[in-house]
């Protein structure tokens, strides 16, 4: 009997001592992670380096804040240090590398901008409305480099690719038209509100479903307002959701000469694409030159949109709507589904599970060559909003 | 020996003749879009045997190199994990009180999610080298590793602890020392628990490379190309690059199967 409690004693006390060494391992995976990816402790180390006496070595790190934006890209491609996320989001960046002579290889970028902050990564891409805030910001989750750091911007670049679109298929709109013109309608009338009411707009998409932080959530609709009201030369949008034919042209042109098909049926069709295979005007047309929302009975009147992305301001257009009740108005019942990592928002439309979608155009491109037959209605972000940042001396 | 022969010849039948016919009617159901009819899909999203094989055919230069990243990893981890699997077994098995319970714990690290481990391992290898390409295999290395250690290593333990009946006493009664019992009949009595394991830890570590590929830093490799072809909606490439993908983790299931007859031949 003694021993036998003994040995479940001694029993008792291996597992403790092996659950001991476990939970020691994983702590050890946690603070070592934990330190390489949490970025205040870096960013004020990088700080205090460059205000310490040793600082002359460190001004050198960085590029010069009058650094041209070829020399920077030069470099940074030189050492094999430009950043993107790849999947379907890298043209532009290859375009700009091809632009100044370079191979068009880059690092994988993740999510974050722990690879920017570590510097890993010397030019590394991210979204005006999204990343840089994050960089440049000090509120929950910023990097806090505030004016340390500059961009090169698509735009003025002259690679600039377009970007958010709303999308359908092609069958879709042929037999729902009402349905489609009605849903531009409302929409364009929810963008028009919230590029008017920023602040406003940036509270609805909080209240609908937070992936970020409040303050981040109003600089989102700050610089996405930029994006929808300013086209890709810098002058003033007319009116929103217009396909510019030019930029158009300028995205498919890219489009076939960076998205590299394995599949050659897929590769083929791509070169033979116009953008009549892309987009269709009409619906836009007719929305927004209606002024009172009226275009006959809706097909369907139960339908959903599949975002590009989570929940945020970058999609304002469509919380605006749908809380003010725009959606409503015109006799739909709408569902906004939030996308997000690996989502396929071209695959979701073309199934059929969502009847609209947000997506980039070279995604649609894409999709288009490999076989789907999605059509754009309406361009709502005008330019693009993909920087490449990267840190200054001082 | 004709007995043993027809019987040797009826087993051939039933276990490969049976699953290759299922196989080549699948293909048939697939090609002559049957398949698509009876689970509600489309060529889009299933694309057909022929095309698959167009593509494999037209990029054969561009899919090995992404076969070799792959096998690199693969391999390279499975070899890590299963020295470092074994080792840990041989250290359970010197000290059982305490082994045998840090083995069950040790198991928790397979429950682990690959998607969990990959981005810690690529922070913590990135100061490994300066060439991204080979810091990413490392961090991708490292994974595979993780998910090979704990099946070698139960196993391992097993092999070196269950040993035949009496033949312990046997070799004690020979005055034979822990040296010897451990090489003459401890190690021998594991290589069968080896290959158990390593059945287990080779289509396993195919499966971790690919989707430590997902969240390397370095673009190359079968699972990347998997993924970035769906995403880009080019599902005919992804099915490609998933029919490579299934016959490396064949054929190195079969390649173990082969050296296994070999090396166990008369044993089992």
């Amino acid at each position: 009997m003694k021993k036998e409690s003994t040995t479940k004693f001694s029993k008792i006390c291996t597992l403790l001592l092996a659950g001991a060494m476990t939970v020691l391992t994983f702590a050890g995976c946690g603070t070592s992670s934990g330190s390489a990816s949490s970025p205040s402790p870096s960013v004020s180390a990088s700080a205090e380096a460059s205000a310490s006496p040793s600082a002359s070595e460190a001004a050198g790190l960085y590029y010069g804040s009058a650094a041209t934006a070829e020399s920077v890209v030069k470099d940074a491609a030189g050492k094999g240090k430009v950043g993107n996320w790849g999947l379907g989001n890298e043209y532009e960046i290859q375009a700009l590398l091809s632009k100044y002579g370079l191979p068009t290889t880059f690092l994988s970028q993740a999510f974050d901008m722990n690879g920017f902050d570590d510097d890993t990564i010397a030019l590394a891409s991210a979204m005006t409305y999204n990343e840089l805030g994050l960089v440049k910001n000090s509120y929950e989750g910023g990097y806090s480099y505030g004016d340390k750091v500059k961009t090169i911007d698509m735009n003025e670049e002259g690679v600039a690719m377009l970007e958010d679109n709303i999308f359908t298929t092609s069958a879709f709109a042929k037999a729902n038209p009402n349905t489609v013109t009605a849903f531009l309608y409302a929409s364009l009338k929810g963008w028009e509100y919230a590029v008017a009411n920023p602040e406003e707009a940036a509270e609805i998409c909080y209240k609908y479903g937070s992936s970020v932080s409040a303050d981040h959530q109003a600089y989102m609709a700050d610089e996405v307002e930029k994006l929808v009201t300013t086209d890709t030369k810098g002058s003033a949008v007319s009116k929103i959701g217009n396909m510019d034919e030019a930029a158009m042209q300028q995205t498919l042109d890219l489009a076939k000469k960076y998205i590299k098909l394995d599949d050659s049926v897929a590769a083929s069709k791509l070169q033979s694409l116009t953008l009549d295979d892309i987009r269709d005007t009409s619906y836009w047309a007719a929305a927004s030159a209606s002024t009172d929302g009226k275009f006959g009975a809706p097909e369907k009147t139960d339908i959903s949109i599949q975002l590009k992305w989570l929940p945020d301001a970058q999609f304002m257009g469509y919380y605006v709507a749908l809380d003010k009740g725009y959606y409503k108005d015109v006799g739909l019942n709408v569902t906004i589904v939030p996308g997000g990592g690996d989502i396929s928002e071209t695959t979701a439309v073309n199934s059929g599970q969502v009847d609209f979608g947000v997506t980039w155009v070279s995604n649609l491109i894409a999709a288009n060559a490999g076989g789907m037959s999605l059509t754009e209605v309406a361009q709502i972000f005008q330019r693009s909003g993909l920087v490449l940042v990267y840190k200054i001396n001082g | 020996m004709k007995k043993f022969k027809n019987k040797f010849n009826k087993e051939t039948i039933t276990s490969v003749a049976y699953p290759v016919a299922f196989g080549i009617l699948i293909v048939v159901l697939w090609q002559t879009q049957l398949l698509h009819k009876l689970i509600g899909t489309d060529t889009f999203t299933l694309p057909l045997p022929g095309r698959i094989f167009h593509i494999i055919g037209d990029n054969f230069g561009a899919i090995m190199k992404n076969v070799e990243a792959t096998l690199i990893v693969a391999l390279g981890g499975l070899v890590l994990g299963s020295l470092l699997g074994y080792v840990l077994g041989i250290v359970a098995a010197v000290f059982t009180k305490w082994g045998k319970g840090g083995l069950t714990i040790a198991s928790a690290f397979n429950a682990i999610p690959i998607i969990a481990i990959a981005p810690i391992m690529n922070n913590l290898t990135k100061d490994f080298s300066k060439d991204p390409n080979v810091r990413s295999m490392l961090a991708k290395m490292l994974v595979v590793m993780l998910t090979c250690t704990v099946a070698m290593s139960i196993n391992a333990y097993r092999g070196l602890t269950e040993l035949k009946p009496y033949s312990e006493d046997l070799m004690k009664s020979y005055a034979a020392g822990k040296w010897t019992i451990f090489k003459k009949l401890r190690l021998p009595s594991s290589v069968p628990y080896i290959f158990t394991a390593l059945r287990v830890s080779v289509p396993a570590s195919i499966i971790s490379a690919l989707v430590s590929e997902y969240f390397a830093e370095y673009i190359v490799g079968v699972g990347r190309a998997i993924r970035e072809n769906i995403v880009l909606s080019q599902y005919a490439t992804a099915w490609a690059y998933i029919v490579v993908a299934c016959v490396i983790g064949i054929i190195l299931y079969a390649v173990l199967l082969i050296a296994e007859g070999i090396l166990l031949k008369g044993r089992r």
